[in-house]
């Protein structure tokens, strides 16, 4: 059994004090993170360095505590809500940008560096570091290397992992390794590779190697009215069919334009069906050629309002409108639920059509916002969770999103992870043996299943002779019965 | 030595069974490109993937290509060029995919396109037990339990055999135009690193300064303006490649080494006379290296510059750099190729399997 008091006295002796949090208030703060699943913790931990972290990790270990690490709770996956015993290691308080190296393409920040500071830092000298998602005003560089985070202007760079060179990682014994290599290429496997979108259970990152890339000199931000959502998609498909690949491809449903203008006042039409909102960059010469085919794309679909932002100023606006989706929607109902599948780009319009449909079978609001480019769908419910029976229709026709994007050639998750909200629909995707062996590169980094247990994979996938990877007792139903209301078992 | 030469992935199934239980070694062959990679002697057989080369789905609008990872890549180059696509790869028309995959290689337009790893977005693969295993998926973004298909880019062929990928492709630029300044010099080349915007790579030879450029058609000769600026005295062709002699082409270099380390360190470690190409702003150099002490003599600088030094073709293996994470490698390998027949001694410092 998990000793959490001696636990609790050896790291206030490593922490110190304040580096220590056992409250009761603060173990309730600390059982979530954004997404639906509440859970409960043992302790809380806030190291400031490296040396901290494995302190953590060889107490947790010593004593029986499961470890669960955390950014900033911004996931919607539940990767971050601990479960049980747990020691949550929180690397807020890990906030220095270490190192800017323009002349190397480089830069090495601490895990709980938020991911706008760190743009906002670069922008200044000139460079940018690509992954923007929604959250990247709280979201910090280890959750965004935790859940290889995606954003707007994916479509064009590609995800966290694209952008990340070299990670220091304290392992599940508490030695701290680090993975990949200031250069291109590193000896070995690509363990870095690995643990970019391992959800916190294969280590804990101290330190993080970034790409970074000069701005583009110029960029044009564009937003399009369509009177159907068919042809707002079509116009997606015309865009990159004729060879552009734009920085960024969002569109967004009526429901939330409509949101979104009472919220930002950005001059969204909202007498749309449908919106996009299209970035192009690169050399002057560049974004001019392909701003003029994504125009003549919307033309060709019959495009009712064209906006093409003047300034600096109108095109903060328009991003405005789509970054600040997820606040608008309070005025649709107090609680929200929202979804992250991706899709083949070509069955954009089908999965939508499918979506309304489970919406109104289940009595449900449901507005959408998403990168059109890539095809990963943010299907949104909006409902009011004290309304009793609500939740459960929620939790229902968030089952049948899954089963329906996946049926249609799709994954389970783009940008937001498995974490404990889908990790019983990965046999949905993969089978027993693909399953077996992600056990086992799981059990290859934590042979003791220490690290985050019972995330991710489902409690029956084992790697052969291996520890349990996932953490679980071997029973079933004993595992079933220790997690959360709300992680759909 | 054996050949198997499987039509269909339970062949690939079948023999990888058959030589666990024997213990008969397996090199795993695409198109012998990186066959030196590694330094794999001490096999029984050859595994040879070039009949498993279908296209097995190819929508040009979700910009993708699903292909098994036999098939060359002059031919996969030749159907997606049919819808003005590309897959980034770069490498010689008789590579296969699942080669290039499997060997780690590196597009000399890296500086723009980004790592070729980042291309691979879904994976079918046979354990060295013969196991099917399925990774990823077959869309551009993808967060869903580990990325196996990860651990098997680079792997040179130790954990599995690669039978099928799904691939990102991209759009052909309009343009494409190679500037090569004879005579120019490694300063040049930063200098249009710093001061062309979206350059697609630069590489910095033993004879020349190369400039790539790619974009749209007024692009191209705007970034060619400005190319001219920061490199005196080049010429501009639309018809050569980048780079205009790759390694594979240098038929008088014995072992060709290719470097990676943190891009600013690339001067220290560029010979003064022997044959080499470097991409600038990306950390890659292949260098010619003449025998055993000059292999050494490089790994050495290149060790102190903080980078990794693999022969990619002659003798010289990968090096002796530590791997991180010793254990975790070990503990890889034993899942993935229990009996240890995939190449065994194709590795870094440490042996996969101890003892």
């Amino acid at each position: 059994m998990a000793d959490v008091d001696a636990a609790r006295r050896e790291l206030e002796a490593a922490l110190g004090p304040d580096g220590v949090l056992a409250d009761p208030l603060a173990l309730r703060l600390y059982a979530r993170d954004a997404s639906m699943v509440e859970g409960g913790c043992a302790l809380v931990a806030l190291p400031t360095t490296a040396e901290q972290v494995q302190a953590c990790v060889r107490a947790a270990a010593e004593h029986g505590l499961p470890i669960v690490p955390r950014g900033s709770g911004t996931g919607l996956a539940g990767a971050a809500t601990p479960i049980g015993d747990a020691l949550v290691v929180s690397t807020a308080r890990m906030t220095r940008i270490v190192e800017v190296r323009p002349e190397d393409r480089l830069a090495w920040v601490e895990p709980g560096v938020p991911n706008l500071d760190l743009a906002n830092h670069l922008r200044t000298m000139g460079w940018g570091f690509a992954p923007d998602p929604s959250s990247q005003q709280t979201s910090s560089i280890g959750g965004n290397v935790n859940t290889n985070a995606g954003g707007p202007h994916c479509l064009a760079y590609g995800v966290t992992s694209a952008h990340v060179l070299a990670l220091d990682v304290v392992m599940s014994d508490g030695s701290l390794e680090r993975f990949g290599a200031e250069g291109p290429e590193a000896a070995g496997y690509d363990l870095r590779g690995v643990i970019v979108g391992s959800e916190g259970t294969l280590g804990i990152v101290t330190r993080a190697c970034v790409r970074i890339l000069p701005l583009p000199p110029d960029v044009r931000t564009m937003l399009f009215g369509f009177d159907t959502v068919e042809s707002c998609a079509a116009t997606v498909s015309a865009i990159i069919a004729r060879g552009v690949v734009p920085a960024a491809v969002e569109m967004m449903d009526q429901g939330i334009v409509r949101a979104v203008e009472r919220f930002a006042h950005a001059g969204y039409p909202v007498d749309a069906a449908a919106v996009l909102l299209v970035e192009v960059d690169g050399t002057e010469a560049g974004v001019a050629a392909q701003a003029t085919v994504v125009e003549s794309a919307a033309d060709d679909h019959g495009v009712s309002t064209v906006r093409v932002a003047a300034d600096e100023a109108e095109r903060a606006l328009l991003w405005k409108g789509r970054k600040s989706a997820f606040g608008a929607i309070a005025q649709i109902a107090p609680h929200y639920h929202l979804h992250d599948c991706v899709v083949p780009r070509t069955k954009l319009v089908e999965v939508m059509r499918g979506i309304y449909a489970i919406a109104e079978r289940h009595g449900l609001i449901v507005t959408n916002v998403f990168h059109a480019g890539d095809g990963n769908l943010h299907p949104l419910f909006s409902f009011d969770r004290t309304v009793p029976g609500t939740l459960e229709r929620v939790l229902k026709a968030s089952d049948e999103v899954v089963r329906l994007s996946v049926a249609a050639g799709g994954a389970l998750s783009g940008e937001h992870g498995i974490g404990l909200e889908k990790r019983d629909f990965m046999p949905l995707v993969f089978g027993a043996e693909d399953l077996a062996t992600q056990a086992c590169v799981r059990a290859a980094f934590d042979p003791h299943g220490r690290m985050n247990p019972r995330k991710v994979l489902p409690d029956g996938a084992r790697c052969g002779e291996f520890a349990l990877a996932s953490g679980g007792t071997g029973s079933a139903a004993a595992d079933a019965a220790g997690l959360p209301e709300g992680s759909w078992i | 030595m054996d050949l198997i030469h499987p039509r269909t992935v339970s062949d690939v199934v079948d023999a990888l069974r058959d030589a666990s239980s024997t213990g008969r070694r397996v090199l795993v062959v695409g198109g012998r490109r990186h066959i030196d990679k590694g330094d794999p002697s001490q096999v029984d057989a050859e595994l040879w993937t070039t009949q498993l080369d279908q296209v097995v789905a190819y929508e040009p609008a979700e910009m993708l290509v699903v292909v098994q990872a036999g098939m060359r890549c002059g031919e996969l180059a030749s159907l997606l060029a049919e819808h003005g696509q590309e897959w980034p790869a770069d490498a010689p028309e008789d590579a296969t995919v699942g080669g290039v995959i499997a060997s780690g290689s590196s597009s000399p337009r890296r500086l723009r396109i980004g790592a070729l790893r980042d291309t691979v977005v879904e994976m079918e693969l046979v354990t060295g037990d013969g196991r099917v295993v399925k990774s990823g998926a077959r869309t551009v973004k993808n967060v869903s339990g580990y990325d196996v298909h990860r651990l098997m880019t680079g792997s040179l062929g130790t954990l599995g055999v690669i039978t099928q990928v799904a691939l990102k492709v991209r759009p052909i630029a309009e343009r494409s135009m190679t500037i090569v300044a004879p005579g120019a010099t490694i300063e040049h080349a930063q200098a249009v690193v710093d001061g062309v915007p979206l350059v697609a790579g630069v590489a910095a030879t033993d004879e020349a300064v190369e400039v790539r450029l790619e974009g749209w058609a007024d692009e191209v000769e705007a970034l060619a303006d400005a190319t001219a600026r920061a490199v005196p005295e080049a010429v501009r062709d639309d018809s050569i490649g980048f780079p205009r002699r790759p390694w594979w082409a240098w038929e008088d270099a014995g072992t060709v080494v290719e470097a990676a380390l943190a891009p600013a360190r690339l001067p220290l470690v560029l010979p003064a006379s022997s044959m080499h190409a470097a991409l600038v702003g990306v950390g890659i150099a292949w260098i010619a290296v003449d025998d055993d002490t000059g292999l050494s003599e490089l790994r050495a600088i290149v060790a102190a510059a903080g980078g990794v030094a693999p022969a990619i073709r002659g003798p010289g293996g990968l090096g002796d750099t530590a791997l991180p994470g010793a254990a975790v490698h070990h503990r890889l390998a034993a899942a993935f190729d229990p009996a240890g027949v995939l190449a065994p001694g194709r590795s870094w410092s440490d042996p996969l399997i101890p003892g």
